[in-house]
């Protein structure tokens, strides 16, 4: 169960609990294909990507999303959120199983957050938080905001 | 290149039903596992959790086009954008109210916006923005969610 986050507990300042999800596999891009109904075969259909000169197929810019989502949601209970943005900066190749060595940390991703604002508005005690989610090699993948009413 | 003349553009409204099963299907896509013990997936947990029933997690929405609105292609075409350039740039969600199965999801987009900027390291050529926004309202009138997003041609 997510625990309750409270206003007064809340600051600017505050740090988001840091997130990492499991290393992208390209079973997991098929399955977000499958769940979304994004089957844009540049996620994943090698033959199509080398047409663009590509040597791998990418993540779907909003499956970092979803993860990011998950990020967020396993800190503040999911009922409270208001808005939620992002601006996509780069894009997740998957990790390659004969070589998780050198791949792995391309595939992973970290979500990290900060509050930068906090105030009432009406009957309303609200947060914003900025969010960053970037691979094990520090390439940032989106920024974004999200804002929650909190008890 | 986008067609500017498509700005104020709205596209045919279309329906979703959503589904139990899809919401899990989803979740379980995002988080990289199956979990049975989450507010997406059992109604007594979403109800301990202080929720009517299961909630869709935050980017269930996309589902919403990509499923119930014949995909994006369509509207893609229509607004002359060219595939191969095309990157997704900003996607930004407002909450209003709580969506859960069985709910019935019209959603109605519209261009709001398209201009250029020239590219920082090659002057004279310019990336192309059209900003598309979508209003979700429920089978009882009420706006649930209001998107906005930002397709990029570079």
């Amino acid at each position: 169960m997510t625990k309750e986050v409270y206003y007064k507990d809340v600051n600017v300042g505050t740090e988001m609990p840091s997130f990492t999800s499991d290393p992208i596999t390209r079973t997991h891009l098929v399955r977000y294909a499958g769940a979304s109904g994004d089957f844009n075969p540049l996620h994943h259909d090698n033959t199509f990507v080398a047409l663009f000169g590509l040597p791998n197929v990418i993540a779907h810019g909003m499956l970092i999303m979803g993860i990011t989502g998950r990020a967020i949601t396993s800190w503040i209970p999911q009922k409270h959120m208001t808005k939620y943005k992002v601006r996509f900066s780069g894009m997740t190749d998957p990790m390659d199983l004969n070589d998780a060595a050198n791949t792995t940390n391309r595939a992973t991703i970290t979500v990290k957050g900060k509050v930068v604002k906090k105030w009432e508005e009406g009957k309303d005690k609200l947060i914003e938080c900025e969010i960053e989610s970037s691979d094990g090699n520090g390439n940032v993948k989106l920024t974004g905001t999200f804002v929650a009413a909190l008890p | 290149m986008a067609d500017k003349s498509k700005l104020g553009t709205e596209f045919p409204t279309f329906t979703y039903e959503v589904e139990k099963g899809k919401i899990a299907e989803f979740v379980m896509a995002i988080s990289q596992k199956e979990g049975k013990d989450q507010i997406y997936v059992s109604k007594d947990v979403a109800k301990k959790e202080g929720y009517d029933d299961i909630v869709i997690s935050p980017t269930f929405q996309t589902c919403f086009a990509l499923w119930g609105g014949g995909g994006l292609m369509p509207m893609i075409t229509g607004l002359g954008i060219n595939l191969g350039r095309l990157l997704h740039g900003e996607e930004e969600y407002e909450y209003l109210k709580p969506i859960h199965p069985g709910d019935v999801i019209t959603c109605k987009t519209k261009v709001v916006d398209m201009y250029e900027k020239e590219k920082k390291n090659k002057p004279g050529s310019f990336m192309e923005f059209t900003v598309l926004e979508t209003e979700m309202k429920n089978q009882r009138g009420e706006v649930v969610i209001k998107g906005r997003s930002t397709l990029v041609e570079r």
